[in-house]
């Protein structure tokens, strides 16, 4: 018993410290990086990264070095250059109005924390063709199970055995085989118009399911049969150019017109791993891809989001000293900014933090033993 | 004699367990009314909305209370077997010693079982009523890392209180901290699902580090 609690001790301290102490070493040592923020112009054709100038304004730098105001971005800059008077009437042979621009740009985000997370299996359902226009709280919810989906009335907490019916029928009329790979909605009235949910079925097709006049509406995207979506999510951004994106197997990223248009495109992202920053406006998507290394832009056309131009920026740290890989085997962690999840991660393995502390316990057994002897003696 | 030793532990904490009783019951009267309140004002789908939207389990009232449950019932059980020097007349029992120290922190296990048996019921009833069982079983989920915060402050609180040094007493406070501060680190619903059963063993096995202090006890080792 004694040895087992032994044991246990060593075992607990030595986990405790690999924790506390590497934790505690980089908050001393942690330094703030940030990086600019990076579009495509639409303007000279290059991606520009903003910065401040020594006399404090803002400036847009492309990759030659080329210093430009902030009217080499007219279209995320609209508003600022049309108070000025300074906005183009026309650009890329197209003439552009404020209303034209603010209507067509767009910013959409996703964190690996979003897809590395327990998915509940109950979602809330709105009502996508609300009576009065305005989009109303939800009043409905569908939990999903193995073998299908069961409507509640989220009012009194019963099953809706008739809409169970009728919206179980409508994804099967689709052919959606459960049990749901993934899923991604946002039933909020926080947003001009709702588009249900984007569902991967277990044979990785592409469904869309909403309630449209209490009457279930699932549809599925036939172009999108074949290339095995792994992860999916809805954007329903306000200028209804692109209702989601998908990602496959090997992280190629298609994109979702409303109208049902699946578009490949060249953009590599894993949304486990990185972090996704799209901006968009009338002619061109700028996609930033971020992961511990560095960021990745692409620069995308908005009409059939071809690849125009793309560019990496590995970060620039300077290499801290990190006093812990001489002390420690590896580093533990519980929580990340990749995920919900409070797991173990032990990483940062250091062989010279091995051999260091086996020579130290060896080191403590020996003085030990010696004292032993001598106290025999 | 196992039961005369669970009768002395009784009447060291029946005192306790009532007072803790009555705060756990007015807790969760308040918990209650909160919840049934929110119910009758906003509608019960706004239950549904901030179970799933805003990451709550509606019962974040009762978070620390496991935690300060087994940390005082550990105090209140062991702590005057030291300050009144119970202890060694204990272990002098014509009672087998490691049956004896398994009554005493098997009672206290028990108790505390009983009251998260009771908070489960209270659970299982009212929000049955209101929302779907998947969500039920997200708020469970959630509320068993809290009772393992409770038996794990028992456990090492046991220990601690019966630890003869403050030198390896010292210790064993970091320890209970560092465990505690894992197990409130998240606040996240269900944070906690993949390595649940690897915390529960865990805490299990501080039920050696009481027959540990034990051992050191019958030792003589002072500081």
């Amino acid at each position: 018993m004694k040895t087992a609690a032994k044991i246990f001790l060593y075992i607990s301290l030595a986990l405790l410290a690999v924790w506390v102490l590497p934790w505690a070493w980089r908050i001393v040592t942690l330094k703030s990086y940030s990086t600019p923020f990076t579009l495509y112009s639409c303007v000279i054709h290059d991606f520009t990264r903003l910065e401040r100038s020594d006399s404090k304004d803002l400036t847009f730098i492309d990759r030659k070095g080329n210093v430009y105001s902030d009217e080499v971005q007219p279209l995320f800059y609209g508003r600022v250059l049309n108070t000025k008077g300074a906005l183009p009437d026309t650009l890329e042979g197209r003439p552009v109005t404020l209303a034209l621009i603010d209507s067509m740009n767009v910013v959409f985000d996703a964190s690996p924390k979003d897809f590395n997370r327990k998915v509940i299996p109950v979602c809330l359902l709105m009502e996508s063709v609300p009576f009065r226009m305005e989009l109303q709280d939800p009043e409905d919810a569908f939990v999903i199970r193995k073998e299908g989906i069961v409507l509640y009335d989220i009012k009194d907490n019963t099953v809706q055995e008739e809409k169970t019916k009728a919206f179980s029928d409508a994804l099967a009329s689709q052919g959606f085989v459960f049990p749901v790979a993934q899923y991604s909605g946002n039933p909020s009235h926080h947003k001009s118009y709702d588009e249900g949910y984007l569902l991967i079925d277990s044979a990785g097709n592409l469904f869309q399911l909403k309630q449209v006049n209490g009457e279930p509406y699932a549809r599925r995207f036939t172009q999108a049969d074949g290339i095995g979506a792994r992860y999916v999510n809805i954007t329903e951004l306000s200028s209804m150019a692109l209702m989601g994106w998908f990602t496959d197997g090997a992280d190629n990223m298609y994109f979702l017109r409303p109208d049902g248009q699946v578009f490949r495109s060249d953009v590599k992202y894993n949304p486990a791993k990185e972090s996704l920053l799209g901006v968009g406006d009338i002619f061109y998507y700028t996609i930033k891809v971020s992961d511990d290394d560095g960021e990745k832009f692409y620069a995308l056309r908005a009409d059939d989001f071809s690849l125009v131009d793309s560019m990496d920026r590995p970060y620039e740290f300077e290499k801290e000293f990190n006093l812990c890989k001489y002390i420690f085997p590896c580093r533990l962690y519980f929580t990340s900014s990749k995920e919900t999840w409070v797991r173990p991660h032990f990483v940062d393995f250091s062989w010279i933090g091995l051999i260091v502390d086996l020579a130290a316990i060896a080191a403590i057994v020996f003085i030990r033993q010696r004292r032993k002897n001598k106290a025999r003696k | 004699m196992g039961k005369m030793i669970l009768y002395k532990e009784w009447l060291k904490t029946k005192g306790f367990i009532f007072g803790a009783l009555g705060a756990l019951v007015l807790l969760v009267f308040y918990c209650l009314l909160s919840i049934v309140k929110t119910a009758q004002l906003n509608g019960t789908e706004t239950l549904w909305v901030l179970i799933l939207q805003r990451d709550y389990v509606l019962v974040e009232t009762l978070k620390y209370f496991p935690v300060a449950l087994g940390a005082l019932l550990a105090v209140v059980q062991y702590l005057p077997e030291i300050s009144r020097k119970r202890l060694k007349l204990t272990l002098h029992l014509p009672y087998p010693q490691k049956k004896t120290v398994f009554a005493m922190y098997g009672y206290g296990l028990i108790v505390l079982l009983a009251f998260f048996a009771f908070i489960s019921i209270v659970i299982l009833i009212v929000f049955r009523h209101f929302v779907a069982g998947e969500l039920v079983t997200r708020i469970f989920a959630t509320v068993a890392v809290w009772f393992l915060a409770g038996i794990a402050a028992y456990l090492w609180g046991a220990a601690i209180c019966l630890e003869p040094t403050w030198k390896m007493r010292a210790v064993l406070i970091g320890l209970l901290a560092a465990l505690l501060l894992l197990l409130f680190i998240s606040s996240t619903p269900e944070a906690y699902n993949r390595i649940l059963v690897g915390l529960f063993i865990y805490v299990l096995c501080g039920q050696l580090l009481v027959f540990n202090s034990i051992l050191r006890f019958k030792e003589g080792l002072q500081d």
